[in-house]
C-alpha cells in the first residue's frame, strides 16, 4: 500500500473511533494527539494495537513514541518506514 | 436485616404524617418482606421493614428501651450479640426478646457511643432519644449496610436505607447531583458521602452523625481503615476465618453460601461446610457464553466440598432483562452490568427458600488478589529490572480491551507510565484513565459546570493524613476499598441487588478482626512475587483440591454492549440511545452518542472505553427514569397492618393529661 493510503486509512481509523468525540474539530495531518486532545493514553494504546494488527508490525517498546505515533502524519512514516524495511 | 427509614423535624409540635412513613416503608418492603412496623412520635416518625433472620417471632423493630429511654431502629446484624448479652445480663441488664436488635439497643444505651467498638457485624442503625430531641445515625466499618439522608433547610432530617425511601417521605425531592454522577463516571460509584442525588448524603463506611433539634453536632468516623501498621499479627489466620465463618452463620434460618469458583469463595464455602448444622447449599452464576463461564471450577469445588450446588445460568438477553430494575434497586448510574447477574443469583436464592448467603467479598481487597496490585509491584520491579518487568505487565487485565490476553507494548507503556511517579493515586489512575473515557460523551455544558473540580480531584484532597507515609501497595489497598468496594462492590453489586430480593449477604472477610489482622501481615504474605493471596493461599491449601487453591484469579464480569442491540435489544434501550430519550437526562451529548450507538450497531465497538460508555449512558437514562422525571404517584402507601404500631404522640397527650 502506497503511503497515500496508510496516510488515508489511519485518517480514517482516527476520525472513526475518536474524532467523533469532538464534533466540528478539523485535524490536519501533522497535528498532534495529544495537545488537540483527540486520544489520551488508553486512546494510544487503542492506535498502535491497531497498526500492529493492520499493518502486520511488531513494535517494540522503544518505538511508541509521539515521534512514531503522535500524529497521522508520523504514524504513517512509522508504517511506511516498517512496511518497507528501511 | 432490614430497611429502616425516618423523619425528625426541630420542634415537637410539627408533625410527621403517618402516611408518610406508610410511604417510606412501602418503599423498602424488598428489604424487609417479612413485616414492618412504625413509630410517630411528636415531631417525629420512624420506620422499619423486616426480613425475620434472628428471633423470629419477637425480634419486630422498631424498639423501645423503656420509659425515659431511647428507641431504636435497625438494619444488620450483630453476630456477637449473644456475647455481648451475657455480658450485658452480667451487669444486670434484662432483655424481653433474643434478638441481636435488644442487645445493640441496650449496650448503646448504657455505653453510649463506646458500645460501637464492641459491635461485629453490618449494620445502619438510627438510635433517637426524644427528650433531646437527639437522633443518631451510624454505619458499619466496611458500608455493608446503607444509609441515606438529607437535611432539609428547616432542619428537619429525612433518613432511609435506600434514597428512595427519602424521595417517598414526600420532604425530599430527586433531583440529579453532577459531582455523583462524575463519581461514578470515574470510580464507578458515588463515593460517600456523595450519592447521585442532590442534597442526598449516604454515612460513609465507619461513620456517624448526631443530629439535635435541627442542627449536626457531629459527623465524624468511629472507625476507619489504617493500612499503615504492618508488622506481625497477633492472630492466626485460619483460627480467625474460621470464627468469623462461625459467627456469619449464626442465623435462626438457613444460611448459604454464594461460590465463584474462585480461592476466596471456596475458603469460605469449606469454612462454612465444617460449621454448619446442616449440608450447606452453595450457589453459583454460570454464563452460555465460555468467555465468561467458570462453571466448571464451581462444579468441582461444590462437588469437593460436598454442598447441594444450585447454578443460575444467564442467557444473552437476561441481562437487558433484569437492568431496568437493578438501575432502580442501585439507585445510580453504572458502567458494568455485572449486577445483573447477581441480582438474578439473588432471585434464586430467594425461590430455594433461603434468606441469608455468605459470600468472599473483600479478600482481595485484604490479601492483594487484583491485578492493580501486580501492577504496583511490577512498576516498583521496573525500576530494578525493567525487562522482567514488561514481561510480567503483558499478562495483566486480559479482560480488558479486544485482543485476548497479552497485550504487546502500548499496552505496557500505558500501565508504566500513566501518572507520576509519586502521585498518591497512581495505583488507580490507569483505571480512572480507562472509565473517565465516558466523560468525553458529557454534553458540553454539563462538562463546563463540572470544570476542573473532578472526582480525582475531590479524592485526592480527602486522603488520609498518613497516606503519603504508608507504602505503594497499601495506599493501592486503601483507595480500593475506599473508592470501589464500599461505593461499589457493596452497594450496587452487593446489597442492593441481593436485598431486592430480601436475600442478606454476610462476609466473613470483612470482620473488623479478618481486616486488621490482613493489615498487620507482612506484605510477603500478601503479595510475593506475582503469587497474590499468600496467606490466604497457605490456608486454602489445607481446605481445598491443589487446583482450586492455587487458581488464579478470574475476574468476575458480564456481557456489556451486546445487551443493548441487535434483534433481541429492549425497546426501552433503542428509546434510551435516541436523540429524545437523551435529552430526557440531558448529561450525553447527541451527536456524540449517535455514532457510538452506531458503531454499536455495526458490531465496532469492543474496548473497555466505549463499552462503558453505552453502559454508563443507559443506565443513566434508566436512573433518571427511575427516579428524577415526573414522580407522581411513585411511592403508594403500605397498606397491610404494621406489626408494631408505637404512637407516642398519644402518650404523650395523655401523660400531659395526667
Amino acid at each position: 500500500m502506497s503511503e497515500a493510503g496508510v496516510r488515508r486509512e489511519m485518517r480514517e481509523f482516527i476520525e472513526e473511533n475518536f474524532l467523533y468525540l469532538h464534533p466540528g474539530m478539523e485535524l490536519a495531518d501533522d497535528d498532534r494527539f495529544l495537545e488537540r486532545g483527540v486520544l489520551d493514553s488508553l486512546g494510544f494504546v487503542e492506535l498502535v494495537e491497531e497498526v500492529q494488527s493492520r499493518y502486520g508490525l511488531t513494535v517494540e517498546d522503544l518505538e511508541i513514541t509521539e515521534e512514531s505515533f503522535g500524529s497521522i502524519e508520523a504514524v504513517t512514516r512509522f508504517v511506511t518506514r516498517n512496511r518497507t524495511g528501511t | 436485616m432490614c430497611g429502616i427509614a425516618g423523619v425528625v423535624r426541630p420542634h415537637t409540635e410539627s408533625p410527621v404524617e403517618e402516611s408518610s412513613l406508610l410511604r417510606m416503608a412501602r418503599a423498602l418492603r424488598h428489604r424487609g418482606p417479612d413485616g414492618y412496623g412504625l413509630v410517630l412520635d411528636r415531631g417525629a416518625g420512624f420506620a422499619s421493614t423486616r426480613l425475620a433472620i434472628v428471633d423470629l417471632p419477637h425480634g419486630w423493630q422498631p424498639l423501645e428501651a423503656g420509659t425515659g429511654g431511647g428507641l431504636l431502629v435497625y438494619n444488620g446484624e450483630v453476630y456477637n450479640h449473644p456475647e455481648l448479652r451475657a455480658d450485658l445480663a452480667a451487669r444486670g441488664e434484662t432483655f424481653k426478646t433474643q434478638s441481636d436488635t435488644e442487645v445493640v439497643l441496650r449496650l448503646l444505651e448504657r455505653d453510649g457511643l463506646a458500645a460501637l467498638d464492641r459491635l461485629n457485624g453490618q449494620f445502619a442503625l438510627a438510635w433517637w432519644h426524644a427528650d433531646a430531641r437527639r437522633l443518631v445515625l451510624v454505619r458499619d466499618r466496611f458500608g455493608v449496610r446503607p444509609l441515606h439522608y438529607a437535611l432539609r433547610g428547616d432542619g428537619t432530617l429525612v433518613f432511609g436505607s435506600e434514597a428512595k425511601a427519602l424521595f417517598a417521605s414526600g420532604e425530599i425531592g430527586a433531583a440529579p447531583d453532577l459531582e455523583g454522577l462524575d463519581d461514578v463516571f470515574t470510580l464507578w460509584g458515588p463515593r460517600p458521602p456523595r450519592t447521585p442525588f442532590r442534597g442526598v448524603r449516604q454515612l460513609p463506611p465507619g461513620g456517624l452523625l448526631v443530629w439535635e433539634a435541627g442542627t449536626v453536632t457531629a459527623e465524624r468516623t468511629w472507625w476507619s481503615a489504617d493500612l499503615g501498621g504492618a508488622g506481625s499479627p497477633g492472630d492466626d489466620l485460619e483460627d480467625t476465618l474460621r470464627d468469623s465463618v462461625a459467627l456469619r452463620l449464626r442465623a435462626d434460618v438457613p444460611v448459604g453460601a454464594y461460590l465463584s469458583g474462585g480461592l476466596d469463595s471456596s475458603v469460605i464455602t469449606a469454612l462454612a461446610g465444617e460449621e454448619a448444622p446442616s449440608r450447606l447449599r452453595t450457589f453459583s452464576v454460570a454464563f452460555g457464553d465460555p468467555l465468561y463461564d467458570e462453571r466448571s471450577h464451581q462444579e468441582e469445588v461444590a462437588l469437593a466440598l460436598g454442598t447441594t450446588h444450585h447454578t443460575v445460568e444467564i442467557g444473552p438477553t437476561d441481562i437487558a432483562a433484569g437492568f431496568a430494575e437493578v438501575v432502580r434497586h442501585a439507585e445510580t448510574p453504572l458502567v458494568r452490568t455485572a449486577p445483573v447477574p447477581l441480582f438474578l443469583l439473588a432471585q434464586e436464592v430467594a425461590r430455594q427458600g433461603l434468606k441469608v448467603v455468605i459470600t468472599g467479598e473483600g479478600a482481595d481487597e485484604l490479601f492483594w488478589g487484583y491485578d492493580l496490585f501486580k501492577e504496583v509491584a511490577i512498576r516498583q520491579l521496573h525500576d530494578h529490572d525493567p525487562q522482567q518487568a514488561l514481561a510480567l505487565l503483558d499478562g495483566l487485565y486480559p479482560y480488558l480491551g479486544a485482543g485476548g490476553a497479552r497485550r504487546g507494548p502500548a499496552w505496557r507503556r500505558f500501565l508504566l507510565e500513566t501518572g507520576d511517579h509519586d502521585d498518591l493515586l497512581r495505583s488507580h489512575l490507569t483505571r480512572v484513565e480507562a472509565t473517565a473515557a465516558v466523560k468525553a460523551f458529557y454534553r458540553e455544558d454539563v462538562a463546563a459546570e463540572l470544570g476542573r473540580d473532578d472526582a480525582v480531584g475531590r479524592l485526592r484532597s480527602e486522603l488520609p493524613e498518613a497516606f503519603g507515609d504508608w507504602g505503594a501497595l497499601e495506599r493501592a489497598a486503601w483507595l480500593e476499598m475506599t473508592t470501589l468496594m464500599s461505593p461499589y462492590l457493596l452497594a450496587a453489586q452487593g446489597d442492593r441487588v441481593a436485598m431486592a430480593h430480601g436475600v442478606e449477604g454476610r462476609y466473613p472477610f470483612l470482620d473488623h478482626r479478618v481486616f486488621e489482622l490482613a493489615a498487620a501481615l507482612p506484605p510477603e504474605q500478601k503479595l510475593n512475587g506475582m503469587r497474590d493471596k499468600v496467606a490466604l493461599r497457605e490456608v486454602a491449601a489445607k481446605l481445598l483440591p491443589a487446583s482450586a487453591a492455587t487458581r488464579p484469579k478470574q475476574p468476575y464480569r458480564a456481557p456489556e454492549v451486546a445487551p443493548f442491540f441487535g434483534p433481541d435489544a429492549p425497546d426501552w434501550s433503542r428509546d434510551l440511545l435516541s436523540p429524545t430519550g437523551l435529552a430526557e437526562a440531558g448529561i450525553w451529548d447527541e451527536r456524540r452518542v449517535a455514532t457510538l450507538v452506531r458503531r454499536a450497531e455495526a458490531g465496532r465497538v469492543a474496548g473497555v472505553r466505549e463499552s462503558m460508555a453505552i453502559v454508563g449512558i443507559v443506565s443513566t437514562g434508566l436512573w433518571h427514569r427511575a427516579f428524577i422525571a415526573s414522580d407522581a404517584g411513585r411511592y403508594p402507601a403500605e397498606t397491610a397492618e404494621p406489626h408494631v404500631r408505637i404512637d407516642r404522640t398519644e402518650r404523650a397527650t395523655m401523660e400531659q393529661m395526667a
